[in-house]
């Protein structure tokens, strides 16, 4: 009952964003393995800004951020522990729908993975899992989402063509697109530029500076200058563990930790 | 003196090296184009053999060859419908039963399977492979016609067939057109056109799913991460992502598979019963080109000898329009998806 109160009507969330997250993780662990790979993170993300998580290779950023839509799920014997709140429900919690977690928490990976299918295809086969539309309706929320991904006047004359001709930095926004148009709440980039040249790239900031009024995003990057770029808050993880998050310029001008200093100042990592 | 000396005789060498080489890159060439010349010249031979071994047959019967179902020795009198029938038969029964079953090995085993159980699978399904024909022949005769005849054909007669032995047509064998005579039979035997080609579905279950697996597993994870990152199941991902994704490899294996049924002899010969007639049922006996060959060739002369040659090349013939239409799918699939 709260749930479709909450869906329906987003205003009193909306209202309360200034103080309420969007995503409260509370003594989140993960093993894989029996490897302990994220130790006792605590975080609030606030909706509607792009937080961004640094930090060196395997300090389990990528981790992290595949907690938050339960992608990693799907492989046997990896174990999140924990608590994480969305909207105010525990989605670690076993009985939540993942199908449902999934329309309201979408990703986008390192590499652009276009399905082998058409372009229009790419993006109408998400939201026909989730909503029965009629074909005048899918055409016009496949439209809404390729224009809010920046791609719309680049592929509008070729909608029936193959994705996989696309360009590495269009295949990224077919992504982007294809994420967005599920209407989702928040937004998940797992360093989705590594793959791409740098005027590609400065394309998907752009992009993602445009989003962040209609979604919370999370990005995580291993460049350091993009998170400074783009981001809001910044996160800084070291080894599993969580060190400092705050304000993306005060992490960046005066960091409150001497290992996240080192980190940027790029004594390490 | 003697700097120049070494200095000339050092380009010397340079030259006669690259001269060396050159030739030796002409003739690894050669060497390759022959290699690939040599398929194609056995195959224009063996076609162009059977052709021409068969030549008094089709000049004889002219296109009667291809309609007609006698196959009277005594009268000189032959036609290839009945083989060709019971190849093309057999042939799409083991198809039905083998893409199913394969696709679903395949899956498990890359899909969903835990990891210490994959390797042991799969190389139980590359051993199977490895089985020679005889033996599912024997099986086929000894133990599984017997074992069809007495528990699974007089089901499928009594409830699908035209031929009931009460007397009492069943709902279906009344009401759905085919059906009835499909399953109608009052021969007593196993050895069928199904059995034929339930026996041919095992013996190529294992080239199918050994196929599909290795190429399920080429499929990128973070390809099959985004799709079920939208909320796919594992079926759909499966279905909309992995098979499409797989689709020209997975349809080779299967014309792999359908190959190896159309021309496969010894195991076909044991359970498909041997009998020159045509008949709508699929529990009646038949023949196939391969064992008709296989069972008369020993004998043969003359117009019989040529006939049997131009069965073999009848083989050629399907053989090819199957791979043909296997190209003109790939092709209507291809455009369904933009490329």
């Amino acid at each position: 009952m709260t749930d479709s109160a909450l869906a329906t009507n987003p205003a009193p969330v909306a209202a309360a964003a200034a103080v309420a997250p969007k995503l409260t993780v509370r003594d989140v662990h993960f093993y894989y393995n029996g490897f302990h790979a994220l130790k006792g993170i605590n975080m609030d993300i606030p909706e509607k800004k792009v937080t961004s998580i640094i930090g060196p290779s395997g300090c389990g950023k990528s981790t992290l951020l595949r907690i938050f839509n339960r992608i990693y799920a799907i492989y046997p014997k990896l174990e999140a522990k924990g608590e994480i709140t969305l909207d105010g429900e525990n989605i670690l919690d076993p009985g939540y729908s993942m199908n449902r977690l999934r329309g309201k928490v979408g990703m986008v990976f390192q590499k652009p993975v276009p399905f082998p299918m058409t372009i229009f295809e790419n993006v109408a086969y998400g939201i026909r899992h989730h909503e029965k539309l009629s074909k005048a309706d899918m055409t016009i929320r496949v439209e809404q989402a390729l224009r809010s991904a920046a791609l719309w006047d680049e592929v509008k004359d070729k909608l029936k063509q193959n994705a996989l001709g696309l360009s590495g930095g269009q295949q990224q926004r077919l992504c982007i697109a294809r994420a967005i148009a599920l209407k989702p709440e928040v937004l998940l980039l797992d360093e989705p530029t590594s793959a791409l040249d740098p005027i590609a790239t400065s394309r998907i900031e752009q992009l993602v500076e445009e989003l962040k009024s209609q979604f919370t995003i999370v990005i995580v990057t291993h460049n350091m200058q993009q998170a400074a770029r783009v981001s809001d808050l910044t996160a800084f993880m070291y080894m599993g563990e969580l060190i400092e998050f705050d304000g993306t310029e005060k992490i960046f001008t005066k960091p409150g930790k001497k290992q996240t200093e080192d980190y940027i100042t790029g004594r390490f990592g | 003196m003697p700097a120049t000396d070494t200095v000339a005789s050092s380009i010397d060498l340079l030259e006669r090296r690259s001269r060396r080489d050159a030739r030796d890159e002409r003739l690894f060439r050669w060497l390759l184009k022959g290699c690939a010349l040599l398929v194609l010249a056995a195959l224009l031979g063996a076609a162009g053999a059977t052709l021409w071994g068969g030549r008094s047959a089709f000049s004889t019967f002219g296109w009667h060859f291809l309609v007609s179902t006698a196959w009277d020795p005594g009268n000189d009198v032959y036609g290839a419908l009945v083989p060709v029938y019971g190849t093309i038969a057999t042939s799409l029964i083991a198809l039905l039963i083998a893409v199913p079953v394969s696709f679903g090995i395949a899956l498990y085993l890359s899909e969903v399977a835990p990891a210490w159980l994959r390797t042991p699978v799969a190389s139980a399904i590359e051993l199977l492979a490895g089985i020679p024909s005889i033996i599912y022949g024997m099986w086929g005769l000894f133990i599984f016609a017997p074992f069809f005849a007495n528990h699974i054909k007089p089901w499928l007669t009594s409830n699908l067939g035209n031929q009931p032995d009460d007397g009492k047509l069943s709902w279906v064998a009344q009401h759905v057109p085919f059906v009835g005579k499909l399953f109608g039979s009052s021969y007593p035997f196993g050895a069928s056109i199904l059995v034929a080609g339930i026996v041919l579905a095992i013996m190529i279950i294992p080239f199918i799913s050994s196929v599909m697996r290795e190429v399920f597993q080429t499929v990128p994870t973070r390809l099959k991460e985004s799709a079920y990152a939208l909320g796919s199941s594992t079926w759909e991902v499966s279905w909309d992502i992995v098979l499409p994704y797989t689709r020209s490899a997975v349809i080779g294996g299967i014309f792999l598979g359908l190959g190896r049924a159309l021309g496969e002899t010894m195991a076909v010969t044991f359970v498909l019963g041997n009998a020159m007639t045509l008949s709508a049922s699929l529990l009646d006996p038949g023949t196939s080109i391969a064992s008709t060959i296989a069972n008369q060739f020993s004998e043969a002369s003359g117009l019989q000898k040529s006939s049997l040659m131009a069965l073999a090349f009848l083989l050629f013939v399907v053989t090819f329009f199957v791979l043909l239409i296997a190209r003109l799918m790939l092709r209507q699939l291809a455009k369904k998806e933009g490329s």
